[in-house]
């Protein structure tokens, strides 16, 4: 990123007044893109259409295993907490998806 | 513990393992991957791609960005760099600050709601520094057990650095605190990327707001923020976990009554008694300050050392919301007090370090166990909660002798 501000020294200038200690400059980053994609499997593009937007595959890929009825709940938190725009009839594409994707993976990585 | 095993291998983006379906037309990418230990996996962390401002970092999501530090960045000194330093964003963050359009709003009850420039705030008191630890609540999350959902961190959502600003008390003066004022709550410009969905918003009590270290911060470890960090300016609340280090902070609210926002009232909360993976419908409590932990830095689990010589061990611990008083090498018939490095304050990280006379064999299951000023130790079992917040059972390793 750029320099965004300089923090100088404490300096006590004549009379007792402090100098200004920070300076705030504009400042800006850029973002890497997601390199991961998601298995081909049943669902990938129901997960694409209502999940990828704020969920990165490399996350999804990196959850523990855990049984259907888990899954089902973590989407309707999602709908009913965080107000995804899910379309209900993606719901149980979405979780067969999830289920396939941990059943595929490996002991230690993501499915591969 | 996390081992820090590197491996390298390929990963096919869009293929699947074991005859899983043709690969999708998509480049090959030769990935160095991190094993975080988890139990029952998936335990394989990329440490790419680069972030900026960042050195190698366990990429557990890109976007929102959230980044592990490797525990090899914990073998030296108590202060995490700030290019090894931890990431976490709950919802999208922005990646660019206007500075001199930036304010700071601060309402609800106060006698004179003000928007503060970052000029005001730098100069709302004396500048003060302190040398503090951050910890996501959901440090370990990814190493309990039984497994929950969640960010799969292994131990390295933590760091420690010196972070200067102005006290909270004396931004709040700016606008002057109103009778009946109970809590504070902080809000940054991280906003919902979902219409409706909950911002993220944290409140402190009143008595932790007007405390002596509690600050405005711009500077982390001599350099301004990164934006990664919360550029301009973030919360700093000493022995609380970081969910209440709101950054790029944007209002500064007062309230009068309990707060009943998302990530306050139903969410970051603990069982307010210890329960079993079986247990539901228990009340909770909101996951505030940190306990006591401590780490082996020096060795890694399955570690080889010599037999028939002395063996040092070395390594970091917290006190967490009290200072550190003790760290003691146990498990394997060991019971031995270790030795304290400098101190750096009650809030920081304190090296630590003990040496074995002889190593007679291997050693299993050995760990490090730290207790601070207020009493808490830490426990032999972990005090399993379904959101896997405040982890810091024993956390232990096995060396062979050779």
């Amino acid at each position: 990123m750029r320099a965004a501000a300089i923090i100088l020294a404490a300096l006590l200038l004549t009379g007792c007044e402090r100098a200004p200690e920070v300076t705030f400059a504009d400042a800006s980053i850029t973002l890497p893109d997601d390199p991961l994609d998601l298995p081909d499997l049943p669902g990938r593009d129901a997960v694409i259409a209502n999940c990828t937007a704020c969920h990165s595959p490399s996350t999804m890929l990196q959850q523990p295993k855990i049984p259907r009825a888990k899954w089902e709940s973590q989407v309707t938190k999602m709908i009913e907490i965080y107000k995804a725009p899910i379309d209900e009839a993606a719901i149980p594409q979405i979780v067969d998806y999830m289920v396939a994707v941990q059943a595929a993976q490996t002991e230690t990585g993501p499915a591969q | 513990m996390s081992n820090n095993r590197l491996t390298r291998r390929a990963l096919i983006a869009g293929a699947g393992a074991g005859g899983l379906g043709a690969a999708l037309a998509a480049p090959v990418l030769a990935q160095k991957l991190i094993d975080l230990g988890l139990p029952g996996g998936p335990s394989l962390r990329p440490l790419e791609p680069a972030f900026p401002g960042k050195s190698e970092m366990i990429v557990q999501r890109i976007r929102p960005p959230l980044l592990e530090t490797p525990m090899a960045a914990f073998r030296e000194g108590v202060i995490t760099p700030n290019d090894r330093f931890f990431v976490r964003w709950n919802w999208s963050m922005p990646t660019e600050i206007n500075a001199a359009a930036h304010r700071v709003a601060i309402g609800g009850a106060v006698k004179t709601p003000v928007s503060l420039t970052l000029d005001d705030i730098a100069s709302a008191g004396e500048t003060v520094e302190v040398v503090a630890i951050n910890q996501c609540a959901g440090n370990g999350r990814g190493l309990s057990e039984p497994r929950v959902t969640g960010t799969q961190w292994g131990n390295g959502a933590m760091g420690c650095a010196r972070w200067t600003g102005v006290r909270l008390r004396d931004v709040l003066a700016k606008a002057g605190v109103a009778p009946g004022a109970a809590r504070v709550r902080f809000s940054g410009l991280d906003v919902p990327m979902t219409d409706g969905a909950p911002q993220f918003v944290k409140s402190i009590p009143m008595d932790i707001a007007l405390r002596d270290d509690v600050l405005v911060a711009w500077g982390m470890n001599g350099e301004p923020l990164p934006l990664l960090h919360g550029y301009p300016l973030r919360i700093v609340v000493p022995g609380w976990f970081s969910t209440y280090w709101v950054k790029m902070l944007a209002t500064i609210e007062v309230l009068t009554g309990e707060d009943d926002s998302y990530y306050v009232a139903k969410s970051y909360r603990m069982p307010e008694a210890p329960i079993t993976p079986e247990d539901k419908d228990f009340p909770t409590v909101p996951i505030t300050a940190m306990p006591p932990r401590a780490f082996i830095t020096s060795h890694a689990d399955g570690a080889v050392v010599a037999k028939g010589k002395p063996l040092t061990l070395e390594g970091i611990a917290m006190g967490g919301d009290a200072a550190l008083t003790k760290v003691d090498l146990v498990g394997n018939g060991l019971a031995m007090t270790c030795t304290l490095g400098p101190d750096e304050g009650p809030y920081a990280f304190r090296r630590w370090s003990v040496t074995i006379p002889q190593v007679t064999g291997d050693l299993a299951n050995i760990g490090v166990r730290a207790a601070n000023a207020k009493g808490a130790v830490q426990p032999e079992a972990l005090n399993w909660n379904p959101s896997g917040y405040a982890r810091n059972v024993i956390e232990r390793i096995t060396l062979r002798a050779q």
